[in-house]
């Protein structure tokens, strides 16, 4: 129940600071921050990873490495356009 | 043949067999969505000019459906917190717990099961919403990749009401041949649909708030 309410809590904070129309990079920071927190509470209480045997954190750290390879690996080949420019230029709306 | 370690933990493992297996098959339901999301930021981000993406969509309905997701996420512990502590007295044969703790079970389960028909539903009215502007999935690169996304996330909660559904009706016969091995059941395949939540709590930030 106190994870339930946290997730609430967290979902309308991360609505609420939607409505301030941040500068693009720290709306993207705090908005993908937001939702990392709510997926950890996610996985550690109602996936029961909190606690969980090791064996389970094999396939998930593998996957997190490969995850992060896929997109690091898409973003460096294709990406020149982020790395010439400056992040805050890159996620510009129109 | 006897399926191995359904509820007993296997040695080497440490786990059971499902709850191993479930963790790899999410292990790669994070590729197939985590290909979608960098297509997305490669696609965003070398965008000339891209739409205000809570103007096209509907941040209020998306937002409920946020809360009914976690709801029914949290309904689905309860449907499995229902059954764990009762499957030492379930194999010993108390009829009693067996019967209160399946009728806790089948609350709880129908709740989570209207919760994700409550999400298809709402999807389904932005959907329409959508189509009734001319917003389709060829419109922009945005709307591709919103339907895309969302469309796959939807059939994900499809496939897990269908699996849902079957636990909550014939399913629930193996609580009294086998309590263990359905408390199992039902916690590998709530891990599965929290899995489908936390898909969720990523694509309502990046489709409609930012």
């Amino acid at each position: 129940m106190f994870v339930f309410g946290a997730l609430l809590v967290l979902t309308m904070a991360t609505v609420g600071v939607s409505y301030l129309r941040l500068p693009d990079a720290p709306a993207v920071v705090i908005g993908i921050s937001i939702a990392l927190t709510k997926a950890a509470l996610v996985a550690m209480y109602f996936m029961h990873l909190k606690g969980e045997k090791p064996m389970v954190y094999w396939p998930l750290g593998l996957t997190a490495f490969l995850f992060v390879g896929l997109i690091a690996g898409l973003l460096l080949s294709e990406g020149d356009h982020l790395f010439g420019t400056q992040f805050g230029d890159a996620f510009t709306r129109d | 043949m006897e399926i191995p370690y359904t509820s007993e933990v296997r040695p080497d493992t440490g786990l059971t067999n499902p709850k191993l297996g479930i963790w790899l098959f999410l292990a790669s339901e994070v590729m197939l969505f985590g290909s979608l999301f960098s297509s997305y930021v490669l696609l965003r981000s070398g965008a000339p000019t891209w739409p205000v993406q809570h103007e096209v969509l509907s941040v209020p309905l998306a937002a409920l459906n946020t809360v009914v997701l976690i709801a029914s996420s949290v309904t689905m512990v309860m449907a499995w917190a229902s059954l764990a502590p009762h499957t030492a007295a379930v194999t010993r044969g108390d009829n009693v717990a067996e019967g209160n703790a399946l009728k806790r079970y089948r609350l709880f389960m129908g709740l989570t099961l209207l919760g994700g028909a409550i999400f298809l539903v709402v999807k389904a009215i932005e959907y329409v919403d959508k189509f009734s502007h001319h917003l389709y999935p060829a419109t922009n690169n945005f709307l591709g990749l919103y339907f895309t996304l969302t469309g796959l996330h939807a059939l994900h909660v499809i496939v897990g009401m269908i699996v849902n559904a079957y636990l909550w009706g014939p399913g629930t016969r193996m609580w009294r041949s086998q309590p263990e091995r359905f408390a199992n059941r039902i916690e590998v395949v709530g891990i599965y649909w929290h899995f489908v939540d936390v898909v969720w709590i990523f694509l309502f930030p990046v489709l409609y708030l930012l």
